[in-house]
């Protein structure tokens, strides 16, 4: 990370690590979809045709929990298929990117974390040409209200927030242990199942729903959800809890990044 | 003006053959009470090394005694584990032509992207896009994915990229010249022209004829330690005197 020298700040460093993350997450885009014919879009196919399916199967069962509506449900379970879609495909394809910088790395001296967080920089591109428009649309089209649009920045940077946290420690935990990411699979579908995505809340019992809260992704959909759906302003404490648990994710994960980065050389 | 300063630098690291990549087994060794601290080997020993501008430092030592490794470290790309290393000036490593080049992605943003990792800002990379294309002769394929050219033009295009700008101290790792015979006599004559200037040159080469020639000083390195440093001759000599007594 370009770190403020004793003078003030390091702006030839920032410009450095700018270049580079811009490169890096060019260079992922590309390789992602080169050759291919609906390109970027490509990435808007997976939530709409889950979104069909889970309501051709659960939408009429769980239509009376979303006011007797069918929409209701086709977007509340849009908008959490498009959060766990971007947490899933940030985060898992994070995993790799410090050790495949490897080779990089013994050649030429570069900032390690520019690696995973090119990544994540690379899906933010994605989704914010791809899904951001769509999600935007609907929001205006539901709540007739334009600071809703705006106030949508708030759960979209929490997400990227706890992305980037849990990016820089699963990233830098692989240079340890190159079997984790067997391991993170269950995990990221073990956090999918928890989030209520296609089934409400409201059906989880008591006791198993203190532990959903720990999800950091349930604050998150949730206020998302309230302003998509409901045109009224979210709740206050919904949008501070989902950004304060960004700010934690992220920040822990960066201290794990930093305390191990020394190590990583001998590994690679 | 001294650019470059090693003071007593010391690196320990890891034995390639300690590594444990599994999660399963490292959980399990520790439930096991077998777990045990990974063992590390020292690879430099205290190597003290002043290099003045203009200077050009040859590198000499059996395989293994820790050459590409003084290298990284004055690069940056390792940090010491005790001592000091100050450089001053920008450093082009040409430690790897090519590495960093992606074979999925065309010919012109891999200049774009190797130029950028080298250190060169995207603006600049742009400008000089159509020379290194030019140096390179690679201009006919700008568009094709690297994985398209042979291993001789991905070299080729390695070259051109890292010696575009002339840096203050360039630092070659056995890779002189590269190409067929034609291309070969352009590498020599760039670096020829380095040699010519102004720039700080280290280099590592067995090649002992032409670090007898073009090198100032010679480095030997032994067994991670600085063998001798002065004189060409009498640094050369040293170093077969030493590989004859094994």
């Amino acid at each position: 990370m370009t770190i403020a020298s004793r003078q003030g700040i390091d702006w030839p460093g920032i410009r450095r690590y700018w270049d580079l993350l811009y490169v890096l997450a060019a260079r992922h885009l590309k390789v992602r979809y080169r050759g291919s014919f609906l390109g970027i879009y490509w990435s808007l196919l997976n939530p709409l045709i889950m979104t069909g399916l889970y309501t051709a199967i659960f939408g009429s069962v769980f239509a009376s929990y979303y006011d007797n509506s069918v929409l209701n449900y086709v977007l509340a379970a849009f908008t959490g298929l498009v959060v766990l879609n971007f947490y899933a495909a940030a985060t898992t394809q994070s995993v790799i990117m410090v050790v495949w910088s490897g080779a990089l790395l013994n050649k030429i001296r570069l900032p390690v974390s520019v690696f995973p967080l090119s990544m994540v920089a690379a899906n933010v591109f994605q989704f914010s040409v791809g899904v951001f428009p769509l999600l935007a649309l609907v929001t205006l089209l539901i709540s007739h209200n334009p600071l809703n649009v705006i106030l949508l920045a708030f759960p979209i940077l929490s997400l990227i927030l706890v992305c980037l946290g849990v990016a820089f420690f699963v990233s830098a935990l692989y240079v340890f242990f190159r079997d984790l990411h067997y391991f993170y699979e269950v995990v990221v579908f073990v956090l999918g199942l928890s989030t209520p995505i296609f089934y409400p809340a409201a059906i989880v019992p008591d006791n198993i729903k203190r532990i959903l809260v720990f999800n950091p992704l349930y604050p998150i959909l949730e206020s998302l959800r309230q302003i998509v759906l409901s045109g009224e302003m979210p709740e206050f404490y919904l949008v501070a809890h989902a950004l304060l648990n960004g700010l934690l994710i992220a920040t822990i994960g960066w201290l794990f990044f930093r305390s191990w980065r020394s190590e990583f050389m001998d590994l690679l | 003006m001294e650019l470059i300063r090693l003071d007593q630098v010391s690196l320990w690291r890891r034995t390639q053959e300690e590594f444990s990549y599994d999660l399963k087994r490292t959980v399990l060794s520790i439930f096991e009470g077998k777990y045990r601290q990974p063992i590390k080997k020292c690879v430099l020993e205290r190597v003290d090394l002043a290099v003045n501008a203009h200077e050009k430092i040859g590198i000499v030592g059996a395989n293994g005694s820790g050459k590409s490794t003084l290298l990284k470290v004055i690069c940056g790309i390792l940090l010491p584990t005790s001592g000091r290393v100050r450089v001053r000036g920008n450093v082009a490593p040409l430690l790897e032509l090519g590495a960093g080049f992606d074979p999925e992605i065309s010919v012109l943003d891999n200049i774009i992207l190797y130029g950028v990792l080298l250190g060169f800002s995207r603006r600049e990379m742009r400008r000089h896009a159509m020379k290194i294309l030019a140096f390179a002769e690679l201009e006919d394929c700008a568009l094709l994915p690297v994985k398209g050219l042979s291993s001789g033009m991905v070299a080729r295009l390695g070259f051109a990229v890292a010696t575009d700008v002339q840096p203050d101290i360039l630092i070659l790792d056995e890779v002189l010249s590269v190409g067929d015979e034609r291309f070969k006599q352009k590498c020599k004559q760039r670096i020829e022209s380095f040699w010519q200037s102004n720039t700080t040159i280290l280099v590592v080469s067995h090649d002992l004829e032409f670090m007898k020639q073009s090198c100032e000083r010679i480095l030997w390195l032994h067994k991670g330690r600085v063998g001798f440093l002065g004189e060409p001759e009498e640094a050369i000599a040293h170093y077969l005197e030493s590989s004859q007594m094994n």
